[in-house]
């Protein structure tokens, strides 16, 4: 028994000595594999060639400011709220925007508030409302405006002032709002519409997106009381940049209400309002009213109204005329009829970019990637392509363009759906890779251009666009619920091509159908106008049309009489039109109208090389005329008698923003990387459970020698 | 003791002891060698798990330190003028500068963007604040168990030295190192005029598990 005994334990201990060797061996196997593949991993990527990936050289590469300069939003200012009436009439629309400073507080206050307007908007009326009195405003040279208000400021009389930071961002600046009390600021501005497509659309941004301020930090244009320091690129950035609060942290703000009175002038198929609940109301005159359902919202995402005339009643042409003193001017808007033309179809090679930065994080990406997928896949087998991206860096999925075929399609595809959002928004490195300033004989080359457009330093980008454009066609997809208008249209209008916004994921294949018919169709180029009388007509040369889009062109006469004669060329189809001035109809704001594209003209020719002394000269006499606010003149509205007492100080702050609704905050402005792996917690919980298993067997196997011995 | 000769003699684990049972009462032995059988699947799931936890574990850290070798090689490429040098070909970052602490002979390689994939592999820098050793405010984050672990021993007034990838190098000193909350975007401001370097990683240094609130900051201004 003894001799037993003996064996069973020496060969319990034999067992016990193989089951921790194997598990030693095991754990060491385990250990070797994993270290072996990781190791195996980066030592063939080593060999490999990095050739699919084409990148930036070092120097090229930019920093910028997405980033605090101080910490977030003073929060002890005055509160505003908005409310908007516009009217619509055909193809114009004049709003007023109210905005009401109310001062919580027992100080005196100053609120500055940076909003946004339509790209397009003619601001030429301010109105400062104090109980229940009203002082208008005058327009005045920027500078001037500014001293006036200054002063008014620190002798303790209320005071507003309008000024244009881009055209479609604007600030108002209001002084002396009382302890406890309010004022009231009217602006209003009159904008011709989109009609694009058979519809025409109306667009009320309500917020400016946080921007990407590319630079390094520099005394810039005055200290504004942005987030931003001045920088190199972007002089003003802390004007442009007003606080925005963590929708985490904070409850939304700046509230607006809204009021469109729509008479189209022709019986409507739909109206539609993509983002906003609306309740509509018919009035009497045929037309309707549009409300917001919800009453009023947080100032948080563009509002747009799009309606479509009734099949039989798109307009074909509209010519409005105005008498202004001794001066009359005119709206023409002409719908080249879309025909089919059977042109032979030269092979495109389509360059598709899309913003990968923190600002497009959250649904914009998600509509992005989409839409890229979309316009991948309708990519026909005799076209070529390529795909670039950009943040902090650009890079482009190929070398250069490669042919669509389906494995290459395929390629793009998995890539495009692997885009993260993060880091910031370096557009002059992407737009440097899609351009190459060459011409492409024997097929079209397209760039669609994906963004959310938050930048500040629009203007460099637009003249990098003149330059390097080449005979390629740019195209820009405004993404997400506040894109930038101004830079939509201008870099489209720059590049010689069109716009399109995608405001959440449901439109991405309308939006892109639209997109894709312009594409493949054959523009409508060298329009000419053929005036009866001699007439100051901007733009000086009408743009090349895509389908759907209309000639629109405002004019300055004393006299016509006759026929506007029309012509171009749809590819290779002459096409004319004849429209009689005698079918004019008088409409209001023609002259407002005509003022604001001859400003938005010259300050384009700046990038053509005119003077900036002679630009600024020839803007401020046009914008003085026809009271406009521009670039170099602000409107400003001033009380006579002083209010607040010497004694009192006055506080000032910058009225804080929400976050565009679909944003991510953090990945706007930047978070604390996360520094820690699991692999402390990874070692610990293999040791238990392996202890753990080392228990579980001996137990097992000490049973049997137990029982025996019973 | 007997020497193991013959193959039989070998004991082949688990299964071989089984048959031992067959000395107890049929109905009894039938019930323990079902237990015991349940108990080593236990143990053979368990054992599964630990190996994967380890694999795991190992997996990180040897992740970590192992890239060093392909991104000092990415590096030097970068040094002789290669744009955006990949440590390898699907990789979504490189080497944007090299920080060394000439006290403590620690080197790493930082690479661009501080997201979760890349500073797997290396300190990451945050995207949107200067490369390091430029003017303003240059940021970088790593993990505190793997390449920052040495700033827990780091004490003001040591020297960091950083090589830019176009050539040259920048010199700091450290000016001190705080707690904050993650939320705290304070520290990434950037202000006119100054050059400083941002290090940060997680805390505590002996937490188990990642993912907590806090952030170790170490600043350094630049000499």
């Amino acid at each position: 028994m003894n001799t037993l005994t003996a064996v069973i334990s020496g060969r319990r201990k034999l067992m016990l000595v193989e089951l921790v060797a194997k598990v030693v061996l095991a754990f060491a196997i385990g250990l070797a594999t994993s270290i072996a593949l990781a190791g195996i991993v980066l030592l063939l990527a080593h060999d490999a060639q990095a050739a699919e990936l084409q990148a930036m050289k070092p120097k090229e590469v930019q920093q910028g400011t997405l980033l605090l300069k101080s910490e977030g939003a003073t929060l002890a200012v005055p509160a505003v709220a908005t409310d908007a009436e516009i009217k619509v009439s055909g193809i114009v629309a004049r709003a007023v925007v109210k905005q009401t400073y109310r001062n919580p507080y027992d100080t005196w206050f100053e609120g500055l508030y940076v909003f946004p307007l339509p790209e397009n908007a003619a601001v030429d009326h301010l109105r400062m409302k104090v109980g229940d009195r009203i002082i208008e405003g005058d327009i005045q040279e920027r500078q001037a405006a500014r001293a006036q208000y200054e002063q008014a400021k620190s002798s303790g009389r209320r005071a507003a002032l309008v000024e244009q930071e881009r055209p479609n961002l604007f600030t108002t600046s209001v002084a002396n709002i009382p302890p406890r009390g309010e004022i009231v600021v009217e602006i209003e501005y009159q904008q011709t519409l989109r009609y694009d497509s058979g519809s025409f659309s109306l667009r009320f941004p309500m917020v400016v997106g946080p921007r990407y301020i590319p630079g390094a930090p520099a005394e810039g244009q005055g200290a504004g009381k942005g987030w931003s320091p001045n920088t190199d690129q972007v002089p003003d950035a802390s004007r442009i940049t007003p606080p925005v609060l963590d929708p985490a942290k904070h409850a939304p703000t700046n509230p607006v209400r809204l009021k469109v009175v729509l008479d189209a002038g022709v019986p409507l198929a739909r109206v539609d309002s993509p983002y906003h609940a609306i309740v509509q109301r018919e009035t009497e005159g045929g037309g309707g009213i549009v409300e917001l359902a919800e009453g009023s919202v947080p100032a948080n995402k563009d509002f747009e109204l799009t309606w479509t005339p009734a099949a039989s009643h798109a307009p074909q042409a509209a010519l409005f005329t105005e008498q202004l003193g001794d001066k009359r001017y005119a709206l023409l808007m002409v719908m080249p009829p879309a025909k089919e033309v059977a042109a032979a179809r030269l092979p495109r090679e389509v360059v598709f970019v899309i913003d990968t930065s923190g600002s497009m994080s959250g649904s914009s990406i998600a509509q992005a990637r989409d839409a890229l997928e979309l316009a991948i896949a309708r990519l026909s087998e005799r076209d070529s392509f390529n795909v670039v991206e950009f943040n902090s860096y650009a890079k482009a999925l190929y070398d250069d363009a490669r042919p669509a075929s389906a494995a290459n399609r395929d390629n793009a595809v998995r890539w495009v759906r692997r885009l993260q959002a993060q880091g910031g928004t370096e557009m002059a490195l992407a737009l440097n890779l899609a351009l190459n300033g060459r011409e492409n004989p024997g097929r079209v080359r397209q760039v669609i251009f994906l963004t959310d457009g938050a930048v500040g330093n629009e203007d460099g980008l637009f003249k990098l666009i003149r330059d390097k454009l080449g005979d390629s066609r740019l195209f820009t997809v405004g993404i997400g619920s506040a894109p930038n208008s101004h830079f939509m249209s201008k870099a489209a209008q720059t590049g010689r091509g069109s716009f399109t916004y995608i405001g959440k994921i449901e439109e991405v294949k309308e939006k892109m159908g639209q997109l894709f018919a312009k594409l493949e169709s054959p523009v409508l180029k060298g329009v000419d106008i053929a005036w009866p009388g001699a007439v100051e007509a901007w733009p000086k040369r009408v743009p090349d049309l895509y389908l759907g889009e209309p000639i629109v062109v405002s004019a300055e006469f004393d006299k016509l009489d006759g026929d506007i004669k029309l012509s171009g060329l749809r590819g290779d189809t002459p096409w004319s039109a004849t429209l009689p001035v005698a079918t004019a109809r008088e409409g209001r704001g023609m002259g407002v109208l005509w003022a604001r594209e001859k400003i938005a003209s010259l300050i384009d020719s700046q990038r053509d090389g005119a003077k900036e002394e002679d630009v600024r000269d020839a803007v401020v006499e046009v914008a003085l005329a026809h009271h406009l606010v521009s670039k170099y003149t602000s409107l400003v509205a001033v009380d006579k008698t002083p209010v607040r007492p010497k004694e009192d100080e006055l506080q000032s702050g910058a009225i804080p923003t929400n976050l565009p609704e679909g944003w991510e905050y953090g990945k706007v402005f930047g978070e604390l990387p996360q520094g820690a792996t699991d692999s402390l917690w990874n070692l610990l919980a293999g040791c238990l459970t392996l202890l753990l298993a080392i228990g579980l067997t001996i137990t097992a196997r000490r049973t049997p020698v137990a029982l025996r011995r019973a | 003791m007997k020497t193991l000769t013959s193959r039989e003699d070998w004991p082949l684990g688990v299964e071989c002891a089984w048959p031992a049972a067959m000395h107890a009462t049929p109905a009894r032995a039938v019930a323990r060698s079902k237990m015991r059988r349940w108990q080593l699947w236990l143990a053979a799931v368990a054992f599964s798990v630990s190996l994967w936890q380890l694999g795991q574990g190992t997996y990180l850290q040897a992740k970590a330190w192992l890239a060093q070798v392909l991104i000092r090689q990415a590096w030097a490429r970068t040094l002789e003028g290669e744009a955006q040098a990949r440590p390898w070909p699907w990789a979504d970052t490189w080497p944007v500068a090299r920080i060394s602490v000439p006290g403590r002979d620690i080197e790493r390689y930082v690479l661009a963007g501080a997201n979760g994939r890349a500073i797997a592999f290396s300190p990451g820098h945050v995207f949107g604040t200067p490369l390091p050793g430029e003017t303003g405010n240059s940021v970088i984050g790593a993990h505190r168990d793997t390449h920052f672990a040495f700033l827990r021993d780091v004490k003001p007034g040591e020297e960091i030295v950083v090589e830019k990838s176009v050539g040259g190098t920048r010199r700091y000193r450290v000016a001190g190192a705080e707690i904050v909350d993650k939320s705290e975007t304070r520290v990434l401001a950037q202000r006119l005029g100054e050059s400083r370097l941002t290090l940060i990683t997680c805390y505590p240094f002996d937490a188990l598990r990642a993912g907590g609130p806090l952030r170790y900051v170490v600043t350094a201004k630049a000499i």
